[in-house]
């Protein structure tokens, strides 16, 4: 999968990101998107001990919470980056919350949900090689490198 | 998890900057309810108002392996829509005036918070 590394943060290039809110989406067709946090997430959060989604059949605005992370010194929402239903969520998480840190973009999703206007928030948000500027510009802005805990992922 | 929408906690806080290890877990958990969706404000009084103080919070870093200080923890909070509120009284105590706040308290007196208090759903008291 393409991806850029910058300040050993990993941005896979064919993903959309809310990059403000630190998440990414993954169109699987149909409306239906896996969510997740970003790399710079998990880094900044540190070792997550607690990850608690909202039920499937949750109705979502963009912005609102679909799952609350907590870690040793970090606690606070993961936000929709679209509106829509939640239908399934990642059960994984809740035994093992730091599948979030060991792998961000692959088993530890967070929900997947069915969107009702992912078309316009889809461009409203950034992806391929805009992404990769996007968060190389918030990397050296605010001076982030990123970490990973023993057994991440690798690319 | 449940949904907590339209709940409301009040946290009061009465430890400063005298008591470091008394001062971060009152704003975590603020910060944890509001990830929470349930309004959230933290009510400072008696010594708890000192840390509100310019400058006060920024000496106070509970990790020093970590850039995290007070100031840190203060500004998340209500980055995370923590509302901050102060005692007007406690204020006169520590011989501050509004100019003396950091940006984004504001202050209530005595009658306010517990007319407050009768309307929120739960109080957390550190």
């Amino acid at each position: 999968m393409a991806h850029e590394e910058v300040k050993g943060c990993i941005i896979l290039k064919d993903l959309y990101y809310a990059v403000q809110d630190n998440t990414w989406v993954k169109v699987e067709g149909d409306d239906v998107v896996t969510v997740g946090m970003t790399d710079i997430a998990q880094s900044l959060a540190g070792p997550i001990l607690h990850a608690k989604t909202k039920a499937p059949g949750t109705a979502r605005k963009k912005g609102r919470p679909i799952a609350t992370v907590e870690s040793g010194k970090w606690v606070g929402p993961v936000k929709s980056p679209v509106t829509g239903e939640i239908i399934e969520v990642n059960e994984a998480l809740a035994g093992d919350a730091q599948l979030i840190n060991r792998s961000p973009y692959k088993d530890g999703w967070v929900v997947k949900m069915k969107a009702s206007n992912l078309e316009a928030e889809l461009a409203e948000m950034t992806t391929g090689d805009a992404a990769v500027e996007a968060y190389r510009q918030k990397i050296e802005q605010d001076g982030i490198e990123c970490t990973h805990l023993e057994g991440s992922d690798t690319y | 998890m449940e949904d907590f929408e339209g709940k409301k906690i009040l946290v009061i806080q009465t430890h400063g900057v005298e008591t470091p290890t008394r001062t971060y877990s009152p704003l975590f958990y603020a910060m944890a309810a509001a990830a929470m969706e349930i309004e959230t404000m933290v009510w400072f009084t008696m010594n708890g108002t000192n840390q509100l103080k310019k400058g006060e919070a920024e000496k106070v870093q509970l990790d020093p392996t970590s850039n995290v200080t007070l100031k840190t923890m203060l500004e998340m909070a209500m980055d995370s829509d923590v509302q901050l509120r102060v005692c007007q009284q406690s204020l006169e105590l520590w011989d501050m005036t509004q100019d003396d706040l950091i940006d984004g308290v504001e202050i209530m007196g005595a009658t306010s918070i517990i007319e407050l208090s009768l309307t929120y759903d739960h109080v957390m008291y550190f």
